[in-house]
């Protein structure tokens, strides 16, 4: 209370959960001071379906299954993240061929998720043109997937021990003119959007969250980088066969919105290359491992960690000895990155809300599992 | 196997239960294999320093390939996992995962930590009883943990004394009883 008697209350507006920008079923109720945003509570849940109680009741084989539909834009990065969790477990060794494969497709699915958030957060910030094109661009990606592993988003293609079937004939051939045209896309994106006046008005200093908060809040992925972290589970602990391929790992520098934005366009560059060198490099030979079909890993846990588009994915695979896993837990990197939230809203403009939430491209099936 | 199973809808075969143990035809179940736990030499050198720090505290320790664990008691939690923060040669300065295991008797929680800069990782483990699952919180030394613990709050009942905030994250307000445990029923429900 003032000196004149009267009393300031904080406004409270609520954000969703059916809200075109927040990119799914997420709620934040804002409290309001004036223009600028003085707390906020986020709500997740809307999309808890109890993936990790119900891979406890399917076969280990099955569970792949499951894992794609947690992040449905980079499906098969999740299914990696199971494949690789179950396979230290086993300690089978997957033929090189595989793991190319593997990370081929994980690269170009990578390419895929970014363009999806450098539309649709273009959109957020109020620039229409954008995600036309970059639709246009993720949609030979998804064609080329339909061609490989017979669905565009749920494609239940890697296995333990390998991949499900080997890549079709034509299948170099059509990469490379992939590469071309991705490479001339997401550049086409990026001329028209990057140092656009607009645009950098809209999210050059906004939501800024520095390395020290971003480490504390388990910030991931390109919102820990664009802090100016060069974290990144391939380079840090290389898993398949990163540590034979040459890539950068791009920073930001002041961890705003457009930071976080920028890191992940040359993300797409260095996803190419990555595919290049993959496509180079890919042996002859098998595509799976010997072994049997009901997979039973022994008695005991193991915890990996790789790299999503949105962060670092980690599963903590407990197994009895039986042919079902006792306990999966996944640690969706969407999930932590929205702890982030409250720290980059905190005294930000009401307006700049959406394009805060947006810059860290969550996915609600991740987060709330 | 619609034809066997009148009662199960061929349709939905998936979505059931599998039959019951007792009216499966006896069959020999292959004998359970442990998983040998070996650090490479990346978890050989954080299991060191580990435990130079964890000596005192540790029940039991183990580790497989860069990230070695080690058990201790829920009380000496706190103090230990921000010893791991602040040492200067380990810097755990990431909470990476916080995860329940129910193994109906005991709780296990298993904190991930992870060095950012400094590529240590290790893992806290701690037992808490089923019937009385009290840990103490870490919200003081990450952000990241008050998230975690609310999740396992909700799926687990664990809860965590220090954590005044443990409103239900994943589940909605007013749900009965904690889906991650193991005597939750899964597949109990009425087709229609």
């Amino acid at each position: 209370m003032d000196a004149r008697g009267t009393e300031t209350v904080d406004m409270m507006l609520n954000m969703g959960p059916q809200h075109p920008a927040t990119h799914g079923v997420f709620r934040m109720v804002l409290s309001i001071d004036g223009e600028r945003v003085a707390s906020v509570r986020p709500h997740i849940g809307y999309l808890h379906r109890g993936s990790e109680k119900l891979s406890e009741n399917e076969s280990y084989g099955q569970v792949v299954t499951l894992f794609d539909r947690l992040d449905y834009v980079s499906n098969l990065n999740n299914e990696l993240a199971f494949v690789l969790a179950a396979e230290r477990l086993m300690g089978i060794e997957v033929p090189e061929r595989a793991q190319y494969i593997r990370v081929l497709l994980c690269e170009l699915n990578r390419v895929a998720s970014h363009l999806l958030f450098i539309g649709t957060y273009a959109l957020d910030v109020g620039a229409m043109t954008p995600v036309m094109y970059t639709f246009r661009e993720r949609e030979r990606i998804e064609n080329l997937f339909e061609h490989v592993t017979g669905a565009r988003m749920m494609h239940n293609y890697f296995r333990i021990g390998g991949v499900k079937e080997d890549l079709p004939d034509d299948f170099a051939a059509r990469v490379r003119a992939l590469v071309g045209e991705l490479h001339k896309g997401v550049e086409e994106t990026d001329r028209l959007l990057t140092f656009n006046e607009v645009y950098l008005a809209r999210t050059r200093g906004i939501g800024v969250i520095d390395a020290r908060t971003a480490i504390s809040c388990g910030l991931t992925g390109p919102c820990l980088r664009g802090s100016g972290i060069a974290y990144d589970a391939r380079k840090d602990d290389p898993y398949e066969v990163y540590d034979r391929l040459d890539f950068d790992v791009p920073i930001g520098e002041f961890g705003d919105c457009w930071d976080r934005y920028w890191v992940r366009v040359r993300e797409c560059y260095e996803s190419l290359r990555i595919v290049e060198q993959a496509l180079e490099q890919m042996p002859e030979g098998e595509t799976m491992a010997p072994g049997r079909r009901i997979v039973r890993p022994p008695k005991g846990e193991a915890y990996v960690h790789c790299e999503n588009p949105r962060g670092d994915i980690g599963v903590f695979l407990v197994s009895d000895g039986s042919d079902k896993p006792y306990r999966v837990k996944v640690r969706p990197p969407s999930f932590c990155n929205l702890v982030g939230l409250e720290p980059m809203l905190k005294d930000a403009y009401v307006s700049d809300a959406v394009a805060i939430l947006g810059s860290l491209d969550i996915v609600l099936g991740e987060v709330d599992r | 196997m619609a034809e066997q199973n009148p009662e199960q809808p061929a349709g939905n075969a998936a979505a059931q239960p599998s039959e019951p143990a007792e009216a499966r035809p006896a069959r020999r179940e292959p004998a359970v294999q442990i998983a040998e736990e070996v650090l490479n030499e990346r978890g050989e050198r954080t299991a060191t320093h580990l435990e130079r720090i964890a000596s005192d505290a540790a029940i039991e320790s183990g580790g497989r390939d860069e990230m070695p664990w080690v058990r201790v008691e829920p009380d000496r939690l706190p103090a230990l996992a921000r010893r791991c923060r602040d040492d200067a040669v380990l810097k755990a300065d990431m909470l990476h995962c916080l995860l329940a295991v129910d193994y109906v008797d005991h709780i296990e929680l298993d904190y991930v930590l992870f060095g950012v800069g400094s590529g240590h990782r290790l893992l806290l483990k701690t037992s808490v009883p089923a019937d009385n699952p009290v840990a103490p919180t870490l919200t003081h030394l990450w952000e990241a943990a008050a998230w975690y613990e609310r999740e396992a709050h909700d799926l687990f009942g664990v809860t965590f004394e220090g954590n005044d905030d443990l409103e239900p994250l994943l589940l909605f307000e007013g749900f009965e009883g904690h889906p991650g445990l193991k005597s939750f029923p899964l597949h109990e429900y009425d087709e229609w």
